[in-house]
């Protein structure tokens, strides 16, 4: 079992900032990720006086990505006012993709080789790559290479009206072919989730993300982009009444058994977020606050491929790996940030982690981990209120809890953030 | 440039065609560039009070080529009239005439700037005749002169040499390009406080400064002019408006506090945002504001209170706050309006707001002193910003011409160029007064 | 084995003609006593040495499967590659049975290891095993595939002629299915509607109802169906091992109507995948089968 790193030194989380997350084919429709990305650095930049400063590296990354998005972080980057001489790399873990960046800057900065870093990410649903048809796409590679007219007629003769048809990316497991919510829609059944329950989880996030707006929780944590000031997707105004009237959405072949709905998972979302990291000597140097250590994070996966684990279910492993190398019980923390893919998700998840049979079987331990304090889970709203930018959840959930733990002044939290190819990534936080 | 009207009528064919037709003609006004001298000719330096001798070797230390009389100079940058020790109205004749014959050698965006003391109820009556007499003078004079030039006056508190700190400095922000849509305006200097800058190029070198409303127009040119001046620069603005404020402060190479300032700790958050990211907390620039205009005869509270709060009711908070804090040598600076001194229709209540920040920073001269520190407030007149640049340009020609002796609205940079000045230690014997910046307009003279 | 005769073929028989041949063969049994109909199956073995993979129909094919190009050769696509062989078997003149319109009941193959691309492979194709069935009359095309002497592949397909008796009339008609009841999905599949069109551009079976809704409708057809070594070829490039041989096998229960979509279930044991297929919609069973590791 490998050692926590926090023995080298700390990383600690200085802050955030995010745009306001929105509802795809809305208020960000026509911002691609690069614009997103370099408003939410900006953001940063003006709220910690980053300007002209070479930091260590910035990495982020978007799970829908153009092409000519091949070098999206540095770009972004080199439009700030940030050095130009500040390194910057893409990152890519699906939904875990911030997450991941985050992680493993932290682990550079406690090892010594850098002292300052911009992690996060970025996604648009709205700006989507659509990309040419297999066909089409062979067509043009070969015209490209041909030489000759004759050669590029014969090329062009390959070419089919079919062709034509654009091919938008999907949101379905490839191997699968399901879509994420349907493979959701069988761990909930298989963990016996209820509607009811999933319904109460969504309008606790919606409650609790209002309530931090009203509170100015999240005054130096966001940045407005093009008009926006607050998640669009947020629904102060709901009711458990108004989410039972919902008609199932995913797992729609369970008939009766289908609980999962448009108000109880994410919607497509467009935003983007930057979390800014340094070492306690960057921080104390440049009068910067340091919010809470980075103490450590751990990745799982899981084979969902035919069934034998749930997608979204990877966290659960996860943390019961990050737990046992940092001595710490499930209830060691002050607070949960569960990413709310889907309720299902998060209600999955708690349920395994109570489950004796999962706790042994899967994971290994002599006894469950046990139940957590649910005052404690995601206390100012998650994903299904704020929405859920693929690569962008991560930098908004650990900017959140960072200034969560420090506000509170002691304790620590936990992160899980789930991922598509049967992935997570977990972490924890330790307040200062 | 960016006003067509003014460029038209300043260069080539139009500008004789304007000629001819007797359309009003604007000078381009003459205005702060770094490295540029301070007055564009010699400084005629006016007046046989027993500080002249002194004021005409700290002109020459600054490297001013000061003259005595105005014989034999071409063109002028300046006259300096020193009348601190008239008595009499009689005595005015001399230094306003040998002014007045050299008033034809001003070079356009030339300064007058007269010197004298406060005409006060304890005061002779031919004194305070005489005093009062120069205020009706030295703004005749700005009406008169045209070509960008302005005529101002310091009025020194008695016992306040005319070398004192804040005489000087203010002396110096009068010739300089940075006092260029300010004319007709007297600068009160009350006290021998005050330490003038080691570089006048960069008056606020080391001082923290936080300036409201930041995110555009008149506040991002406040920010700017304080970076520009040496300040590191705080930007707040209302977390709605966190984006424009954000390409402030990146490029103030400042920071940024999304904070809304009629919370009940806004004053708290600043403190609190200053002192842990930079040590210290010196400037304070109440710059935020808002207009909900409506004839009071149709005015609504929603609209009415708005004003009150954001405009005057959020600066006392935030002062209690700061006066509570420790923190030593404080200068406020406030926005007020012409509007709060002369009225404008459909403004009561922005007016109100307005006054209500003119009398606040003369209530809390005292207790800013005390500390060290001091506020005055800023009242700009018809200023072009992205609000008056959406009236129709033929509006705003005849609108901004028909006021003021300069013949033009001001630029935000002119009203960031006054805050500047006196948000400097150099001008801490400047309290509780307002300067206004409004080319002289006509209203509320 | 030994006892048939072996025909060796001169090159690979194209699909087209044999469908043509077939086509032709079909007509003339429309005729009373046009096709010896109740003759045994012929004793011969049809063999072709030579035969190499066309490298660009192979990435085709993985492609199409959503498979990882890999220098290993799919089992499904050993399969296209010597059906041809089998089909020229089936349209000789003394097959006793008609070839279109023949159904595709299952398929077992035992694929004894990794083969390379780049091997020359022979393969030899015979019938056998002529037995009744509740609908008509079964049969098996066994085809073996080997590199030099070793024997690398053997399939065996099993095939339904409807409505054709050939020896005793009808055969026990079967029990009936038991009520399907779907298990879980753990993938779903789309097939467009020019799934069949693309299966046979890689691997060149061209038989008619699998094409388009026409020519489907011209044999009998409702619309265009799936080819059944198509969702073979799917499940094992889902589930079949890698760098090591195996056994497979599949059913067929109800054609797969196209564009439709297919939810799949694999259950992964030790050694042994098994997994169904049945429509999303529908919720009719379309395919079960297993792939075990050898």
């Amino acid at each position: 079992m490998s050692e926590p790193l926090q023995a080298i030194r700390p990383a600690v989380v200085i802050g955030g900032n995010r745009i306001p997350f929105a509802r795809s084919n809305g208020a960000y429709s026509k911002a691609s990720n690069q614009d997103m990305l370099t408003a939410a650095l900006d953001g940063l930049i003006a709220r910690f006086g980053l300007q002209g400063q070479r930091l260590g590296a910035v990495a982020a990354g978007a799970v829908l990505k153009h092409s000519k998005d091949f070098n999206l972080v540095r770009e972004s980057v080199l439009g700030t006012s940030l050095s130009a001489q500040t390194p910057a790399y893409d990152v890519q873990m699906a939904c875990a993709t911030g997450m991941e960046a985050i992680g493993s800057l932290a682990n550079k900065i406690k090892l010594g080789q850098i002292d300052s870093a911009i992690g996060g990410g970025v996604d648009t649903t709205s700006d989507a790559p659509i990309a040419v048809s297999e066909g089409l796409r062979a067509v043009l590679m070969d015209l490209s290479r041909a030489r000759s007219t004759s050669a590029k007629l014969k090329a062009l003769s390959k070419f089919r009206p079919r062709d034509l048809a654009p091919h938008a990316p999907g949101t379905g497991e490839p191997r699968t072919g399901l879509s994420m919510g349907d493979h959701q829609a069988i761990t909930t059944k298989a963990w016996n989730v209820s509607r009811e329950a999933q319904d109460e989880l969504a309008l606790a996030s919606h409650k609790n993300l209002a309530a931090a707006y009203e509170r100015n929780f999240f005054d130096d944590l966001i940045t407005p982009f093009a008009g926006v000031s607050r998640d669009t997707n947020l629904r102060a105004d709901s009711t458990l009444e108004k989410l039972a009237t919902l008609k199932p959405a995913f797992g729609r072949n369970l008939g009766a058994d289908a609980t999962m709905t448009a108000g109880n998972s994410t919607p497509l979302t467009d935003g983007a977020s930057a979390v800014l990291l340094g070492s306690e000597e960057y921080a104390r140097e440049n009068d910067l606050p340091m919010l809470a250590n980075f103490v450590d994070f751990e990745a799982a996966a899981v084979d969902f491929v035919h069934g034998a684990e749930g997608l979204l279910m990877a966290p659960a492993y996860a943390v019961a790996r990050i737990l046992e190398r940092n001595n710490l019980t499930l209830q060691d923390f002050d607070f949960y940030e569960i990413h709310e893919a889907f309720a299902g998700t998060v209600l999955s998840t708690l349920a395994a982690w109570e489950s004796e049979d999962f706790c042994k079987n899967k994971l290994g331990l002599d006894a469950p981990l046990g139940s957590i304090d649910r005052s404690k889970l995601n206390v100012n709203g998650s994903s299904l209120a704020a929405g859920h930018p693929f690569a962008a959840t991560g930098g908004r959930i650990v900017a959140t809890l960072a200034k969560m733990l420090h506000e509170k002044g002691s304790g620590r939290g936990l992160i899980s953030v789930c991922a598509a190819g049967g992935q997570g990534v977990v972490a924890i936080l330790e307040a200062r | 440039m960016a006003d067509k009207y003014l460029e038209l009528v300043n260069s080539g064919f139009t500008k004789n065609l304007a000629k001819s037709l007797g359309l009003p003609r604007p000078s381009i006004l003459r205005r702060h560039t770094p490295g540029a001298p301070l007055v564009p000719g010699p400084l005629l330096l006016l007046g046989d009070s027993s500080g002249a001798q002194e004021l005409a070797d700290t002109l020459l230390a600054w490297g001013l080529d000061v003259r005595r009389h105005a014989v034999g100079v071409a063109r002028l940058g300046g006259i300096v009239l020193l009348l601190d020790e008239l008595a009499d109205p009689g005595e005015l004749s001399a230094p306003m005439l040998a002014a007045g014959a050299a008033l034809r050698q001003l070079a356009p965006g030339g300064r007058v700037v007269g010197i004298s003391r406060p005409a006060l109820p304890a005061d002779a009556p031919a004194v305070a005749a005489v005093r009062q007499g120069i205020d009706g003078a030295l703004r005749s004079v700005g009406r008169e002169l045209r070509g960008g030039a302005t005529a101002n006056g310091i009025v020194l508190a008695e016992g306040v040499p005319a070398t004192a700190p804040s005489a000087l400095a203010a002396l110096h922000f009068l010739l300089s390009g940075r006092s260029a849509y300010v004319s007709g305006q007297f600068l009160a200097v009350d006290s021998a406080e005050g330490k003038l800058p080691e570089d006048f190029g960069r008056p606020l070198a080391g001082k923290v400064a936080v300036v409201t409303g930041a995110a555009r127009g008149i506040g991002a040119s406040i920010a700017a002019t304080l970076h520009r001046d040496g300040a590191t620069v705080v930007v707040v603005d209302v977390p709605a408006a966190g984006d424009a404020l954000a390409k402030v402060a990146n490029q103030v190479a400042g920071t940024a506090l999304q904070l809304d300032i009629t919370r009940p700790d806004a004053g708290e958050k600043i403190i609190e945002h200053a002192l842990a990211r930079h040590g210290h907390l010196d400037i304070v620039i109440h710059n935020a504001g808002i207009t909900r205009d409506k004839l009071l005869a149709n005015m609504d509270a929603a609209r009415w209170d708005s004003v009150i709060a954001v405009n005057i009711s959020s600066q006392l908070a935030m002062n209690e706050a700061f006066l509570a804090a420790d923190l030593p040598g404080l200068r406020i600076v406030s926005l007020a309006s012409t509007s709060g001194i002369a009225g404008n229709r459909g403004q009561t209540n922005y007016a109100a707001s307005k006054g209500g920040v003119i009398g606040m920073v003369r209530a809390s001269a005292a207790a800013f002193a005390a500390k060290g520190g001091g506020i005055n407030a800023v009242a700009p007149g018809f200023i072009e910003t992205d609000m008056t640049a959406k009236i129709p340009v033929a509006t705003r020609a005849v609108a901004r011409m028909l006021m003021p002796s300069l013949m033009q609205g001001g630029l935000p940079v002119d009203v960031a160029e006054a805050i500047g000045f006196l948000a400097s230690d150099a001008a801490a014997g400047i309290n509780g007064r307002t300067l206004r910046v409004c080319g002289q307009s006509l209203v509320g003279a | 084995m030994s006892a048939r005769t072996r025909v060796v073929l001169a090159a690979a028989p194209s699909l087209a003609t044999l469908y043509a041949r077939a086509a032709g063969a079909r007509l003339t049994a429309l005729f009373p006593g046009a096709k010896p109909a109740g003759g045994a199956l012929p004793q011969v073995e049809h063999h072709l040495d030579g035969l190499r993979v066309d490298p660009g129909k192979l990435v085709d094919y993985q492609r199409m499967m959503g498979d990882t190009v890999r220098d290993e050769l799919p089992s499904v696509f050993v399969h296209g590659m010597v059906f041809p062989l089998a089909m020229s078997v089936m349209v000789r003149e003394d097959f006793p049975l008609p070839l279109l319109g023949m159904v595709h009941l299952a398929n077992k193959a035992t694929h004894v290891r990794p083969i390379s691309p780049a091997a020359t492979l022979s393969a030899t194709a015979h019938a056998e095993n002529l037995r009744g069935h509740r609908a008509g009359t079964q049969l098996d095309l066994v085809v073996e595939v080997g590199e030099g002497s070793e024997v690398v592949w053997r399939g065996v397909s099993t095939y339904l002629a409807r409505g054709v008796w050939p020896g005793a009339g009808p055969g026990a008609p079967a029990e009936p299915h038991a009520a399907f009841a779907a298990p879980g999905r753990t993938a779903s599949w789309k097939l467009a509607a020019d799934t069949g069109r693309a299966y046979a551009a890689v691997l060149g079976d061209y038989n008619p109802i699998h094409l388009s809704a026409a020519s489907a409708r011209a044999l009998g057809m409702k619309r265009a169906i799936a080819h059944g070594m198509y969702l073979a070829g799917r499940a094992l490039a889902a589930a079949a091992p890698h760098g090591t041989g195996y056994d497979w096998e599949i059913e067929f229960a109800t054609p797969v109507f196209l564009p439709s979509t297919v939810d799949v279930a694999f259950d992964v044991g030790a050694g042994r995948t098994t997994f169904s297929g049945w429509g999303a919609r529908s919720g009719k069973p379309h395919f079960s089968g297993s792939i075990t590791a050898l």
